[in-house]
């Protein structure tokens, strides 16, 4: 016989539905044990090489357009999720809809990569993609894409750029470095010198990726276990999961980051402020935002919480483009790419920017 | 309250684990960003720094009593890796530069070849032009010379007919005599 409690009123029966449960602790224990999914499923070709960086084509399904797109992604992070899972794919999308897409992946430096600066992975890494990409499109102009660190690299590259670029698109891109995530005593500190990254880039060549995770966890949540249980609540639903397994892999494969590349970005970008300021001397070459004059297109995400609105929004005045778009975009830092998203958001401007065939 | 409500314990986990982190970051926040904190993460990565460097330090000596190669020995044969890469690199464009001089050579002997074969075709519709007009100048000597013959005969013609003419005067007056000789018996 059921012994009624006073609390009985107060807690809500179970839902308990068995076949979900099932599904849940099945789902949960593929995660646990099953190999990391494979990335990358957009056919491509490699176009060249040069040390550990890759130029990746991806053909148009159906060719629509004469300029092609070329990606140029962070130094940070690994560039698959812009082709992270078929239909959510930013790359697929955009082949999809008659662009011939290009990609560097810059890859993975080691300990010999420590001296390679900002300015040689735009003067001999980017710049040779870029003429390569040009001469293997049979292209007379190209559209330079940039996403986050990729997008600075991307106007850096433009403000110093030789090569035929029509248009140049941004996306959650930093560029006015006085502007910041993380704690503002940091940021102080880093400025008046008390936060040195010099001497331990000397002891170490490559800032290590468990540094580079750290850091990114620092400036946004050091504490991060919401992921698990938004898994634990939603395992069920194998899309999510999968989903899930592809973001997850991709948030916890961090590459180094080369060492006097990181002490470039860390004194003249966020210390000085160089690129905003006009300052930035890319070797003998003066990277004033104001000498871009290509048609200019920036993409900001509404929930980004690592690159904040203000940090991109200057470069609108700082170049010398005509043709000039802001968009702000429901999206969060990495979902405006990981939905797929972006590449509807590019080719609404870029349809009629890239010689329709 | 109604006991029609269910309860998905996975959703309250959800929602406080959210809750739950948000505060443990927020309190992180709070502790870390002052100056305080600053100067000990300096002292903290100056202390790391000089271990690393010395372990690193000893760690080369120990290779080199050892004789076995260390990252920077393997560095340095890399970057010679790199360079041999770039001068590939740029021999492969100082090629494409050559092709494309090659090409543009060869479109510009294309269109020499073409106005050579227009030039060649014009030549010979020239010949047979004036070979043509060279057999129609023979024609029309032909025919003047004709047209000469017509000429001398019609002259001739003429003169016949001139000839004519004064005959048929001379017939003519020789009519109006005629009577004269040919009423016989009449008085004279």
């Amino acid at each position: 016989m059921a012994v009624d409690t006073p609390f009985k009123d107060l807690i809500p029966p179970l839902e308990l539905d068995y076949e979900k449960e099932m599904k849940r602790w099945k789902h949960l224990f593929q995660v646990l044990n099953e190999p990391e999914p494979k990335i990358g499923d957009t056919p491509r070709t490699e176009v060249w090489r040069k040390n550990k960086s890759v130029l990746w084509h991806y053909p148009a399904k159906q060719k629509k357009y004469g300029i092609p797109l070329f990606f140029v992604y962070s130094l940070f992070n690994k560039p698959y999720i812009l082709d992270i899972a078929p239909k959510a794919s930013v790359i697929e999308g955009l082949t999809n809809r008659g662009y011939d897409v290009y990609l560097l992946d810059w890859g993975t430096p080691g300990y010999e990569d420590k001296n390679i600066g900002l300015d040689t992975y735009i003067e001999k890494y980017l710049r040779t993609a870029v003429k390569r990409a040009i001469r293997h499109s049979g292209a007379d102009e190209i559209t330079i894409v940039g996403y986050c660190l990729g997008g600075t690299i991307a106007a850096i590259y433009a403000s110093i750029a030789e090569e035929p670029i029509k248009n140049l698109i941004v996306a959650t891109v930093p560029i006015d470095f006085t502007k910041y995530v993380g704690p503002d005593k940091w940021a102080e500190g880093f400025r008046n010198g008390d936060i040195n990254v010099d001497r331990l880039i000397d002891v170490y060549g490559n800032l290590p990726s468990t540094y580079v995770e750290a850091m990114f966890r620092a400036v946004s949540a050091p504490i991060y276990f919401s992921n698990y249980t938004t898994l634990l609540n939603r395992a069920h639903d194998a899309r999510y999961v999968d989903k899930w397994r592809r973001m997850n892999k991709w948030t916890t494969d961090q590459v180094p980051f080369a060492g006097e590349a990181f002490r470039q970005l860390a004194n003249n970008l966020f210390k000085d402020n160089k690129l905003a300021k006009g300052e930035l001397m890319i070797g003998s070459k003066h990277a004033d935002l104001k000498n871009i004059k290509s048609n200019l297109f920036v993409i900001s995400s509404s929930n980004d919480n690592l690159v904040l609105e203000p940090q991109s929004l200057p470069i609108m005045n700082l170049v010398s483009s005509k043709d000039k778009t802001y968009k702000l975009v429901e999206a969060g830092h990495v979902s405006l790419a990981l939905t797929g998203l972006f590449a509807v958001v590019v080719d609404e401007w870029a349809s009629t920017r890239s010689n329709p065939l | 309250m109604s006991t029609n409500r269910q309860h998905d314990p996975y959703d309250s986990f959800k929602k406080y684990s959210e809750i739950w982190e948000k505060q443990i970051n927020d309190f992180l926040f709070l502790l870390s960003n002052n100056n305080e904190f600053v100067k000990m993460s300096k002292v903290g990565t100056d202390v790391h720094s000089r271990y690393i460097e010395a372990f690193k330090k000893n760690q080369e000596a120990l290779a080199g009593v050892l004789n076995i190669p260390t990252k920077n020995d393997l560095a340095n044969v890399t970057s010679l890796t790199i360079q041999t890469e770039e001068k590939i690199d740029s021999l492969e464009e100082q090629i494409w530069v050559i092709q494309d001089s090659l090409k543009s050579q060869s479109k510009d002997i294309e269109s020499v070849v073409e106005v050579s074969k227009e030039i060649i075709k014009l030549t010979k519709q020239l010949k047979t032009e004036l070979v043509k007009t060279k057999k129609e100048l023979a024609d029309s000597k032909n025919l003047q010379s004709e047209l000469q013959e017509i000429k001398f005969e019609l002259n001739k013609l003429t003169n016949l007919k001139e000839d004519i003419e004064i005959l048929k005067d001379h017939i003519k007056n020789d009519h109006q005599k005629e009577p004269v000789l040919t009423s016989a018996g009449s008085p004279k």
